[in-house]
């Protein structure tokens, strides 16, 4: 069977996770942006593979590990109280996602979602076992043989042999690789890793494999909304109606002008490679996922045809009517400056980030003391978090009211590198100076050895008021 | 019945139930267990010996649980009370 004939082939609609669906046999496209797109699953699957065996001073040097707490990017390690990092970063990461949906599209959809990496290599194996779309289809349609089944039961296991790497290499991401591998070789993976790395092995295995475009059709939620963020100066995927219709068929060289034709020879080219399965002829639809794979393929026929290139083209709705573009619009001027703020904001409170915090917790058994010296004592406990590669001493000071006294070490309170020490101490006050029941006292913390690490911290005296 | 074109399959409803439930899960585990260490907990009030991993998932089954059950009712109300007395 050739690929003309295939072409129009109606396979039954089945009945599929989400909805009665056709089967979508994307037809391999060359060209610019199948070029572009195949790079950058390239690069991103390397990143997600390789990312966590990178080492950094005898350590993962990107891991967000769940288990202790803490998250380690490089020199740069996170604790649970540097939340408001995470959250910047997130908003951060929107804000660009809208910047750049308004700017250019769905480039996010066709190009780095991990929906639209994952499926591109899961029909990459496709392709090397089954063959072209062609060879597919016909595949697909065939009863069950010893070929069928040898082809169909090694592309699962190639697609489940990935997918479980891919499992793996997840929780890689989030508790130390090195570790997480020894343990997989010797059969001792702890209960919720392996849970971990199956639970995401097989949500891979069917997003990628089955579900592909009913992901983006159904489940997304970034799709259902991405419209709003469209302007007539977006790029997005159109056919250039006017130029292409009336569509049909035609000898080459023929002079389609005369015969009234437009430039569309009807080749269903473009409805073939769309992984969604839509014909873009029809016009913007939200099943498009702007992978410019249509673009490519009718470029390659416009050239094959001598016809101009761009009947399918990444372009405005503005440029399409000929009307002006613009490039700053107030949504992408206000998208600037809001991503340039928050990322400024980010980066200046990263570098001048104290890796030292303090939480001053009071004694919960008792209020305050008298001690036979009549003075009043309060008990506190400092946890004391040093958050730097290094261990530290810190001296400890205390004011707020006068003449108070505190026992301390000497040599200063030493907390290992990357820990949280409980240290208690005791506040002492002479009760004549206590003008009210609660007075604020200040805590001061200050690494011996190094200046800069230092933090002051505020908590209460109670003591009763003798007037 | 079936023929209707607005009736929804029920595999449908069913991921329309839980996906929602999934994302907001993730997001509730995130922020509870950023707020609150497994571990901490335990030592206040109890629990049983297992690792913070084990807590974090436990808790995201929790969250996915509960917030299930709310997208569940939302169908459920959604259901014309008319169409409910027919049955």
């Amino acid at each position: 069977m050739t690929e003309k004939q295939t072409q129009n082939v109606e396979l039954t609609p089945v009945e599929e996770v989400y909805a009665k669906r056709k089967k979508i046999f994307p037809r391999q496209v060359t060209g610019m942006f199948a070029t572009l797109r195949f790079s950058g699953v390239l690069i991103l699957l390397g990143v997600y593979y390789f990312g966590p065996l990178i080492q950094w001073d005898n350590r993962q040097a990107i891991l967000f590990d769940l288990p202790a707490r803490k998250f380690y990017i490089f020199d740069w390690i996170f604790w649970p109280q540097d939340f408001i990092y995470l959250a910047a970063l997130l908003i951060i990461a929107a804000i660009a996602l809208f910047l750049v949906t308004a700017l250019a599209g769905r480039v996010w959809c066709g190009y780095a979602c991990p929906q639209t990496v994952w499926t591109e290599a899961f029909l990459w194996i496709e392709r090397k076992v089954e063959g072209s779309r062609a060879k597919q289809i016909k595949l697909e349609k065939a009863g069950w043989s010893w070929d069928k089944f040898r082809l169909k039961f090694t592309k699962h296991f190639l697609w489940l042999a990935l997918s479980f790497i891919t499992g793996f290499v997840f929780v890689g991401w989030f508790t130390p690789i090195n570790e997480l591998m020894d343990r997989t070789i010797s059969f001792e993976l702890g209960p919720w890793e392996a849970f971990w790395i199956f639970f995401y092995g097989f949500a891979t295995y069917g997003n990628a494999g089955w579900m592909r475009e009913q992901v983006c059709l159904y489940m997304c939620p970034y799709a259902r909304f991405q419209a709003a963020m469209f302007d007539k100066n977006t790029l997005v995927i159109s056919y250039d109606e006017k130029r292409g219709e009336p569509r049909g068929s035609r000898k080459k060289g023929s002079d389609y002008v005369k015969d009234g034709k437009g430039a569309c020879v009807d080749c269903s080219l473009c409805v073939q490679v769309c992984p969604t399965g839509i014909d873009i002829r029809d016009g913007l639809q939200y099943q498009c996922i702007g992978c410019a794979a249509c673009v490519d393929v009718c470029n390659e026929v416009m050239d094959k045809m001598g016809y101009e290139p761009n009947l399918v083209s990444y372009t405005t709705e503005n440029a399409l009517s000929g009307k002006k573009e613009s490039l700053f619009r107030p949504r992408v001027i206000v998208y600037v400056i809001l991503l340039s703020a928050i990322s400024v904001a980010l980066f200046a409170s990263i570098a001048q980030r104290i890796p030292l915090g303090v939480d001053v917790i009071r004694d919960r058994n008792s209020l305050y003391r008298e001690t036979d010296e009549g003075m009043i004592e309060n008990v506190y406990t400092l946890k004391i978090m040093n958050m730097d590669l290094n261990d530290h001493r810190y001296s400890l000071a205390v004011g707020g009211v006068e003449g108070l006294t505190v026992k301390k070490p000497k040599k200063g309170i030493l907390v290992d590198a990357g820990t949280v020490l409980n240290y208690p101490i005791r506040v002492q006050v002479d009760p004549d100076k206590l003008k009210t029941s609660s007075t604020e006292l200040t805590f001061y913390l200050n690494a011996i050895d190094n200046d800069k690490l230092s933090i002051e911290v505020d908590g209460r005296f109670l003591g009763p008021v003798y007037k | 019945m079936s023929e209707n074109k607005n009736v929804v399959p029920k595999v449908q409803r069913v991921i329309a139930i839980l996906w929602p439930s999934f994302i907001i899960s993730g997001i509730a585990t995130i922020l509870f267990f950023t707020a609150f260490d497994p571990n901490e907990i335990i030592g206040c009030v109890g629990g049983w010996d297992i690792s913070r991993m084990g807590y974090y998932s436990i808790g995201f089954f929790l969250f996915w649980l509960l917030t299930s059950v709310n997208s569940a009712l939302t169908c459920y109300f959604l259901k014309p009370c008319a169409a409910n007395q027919k049955n």
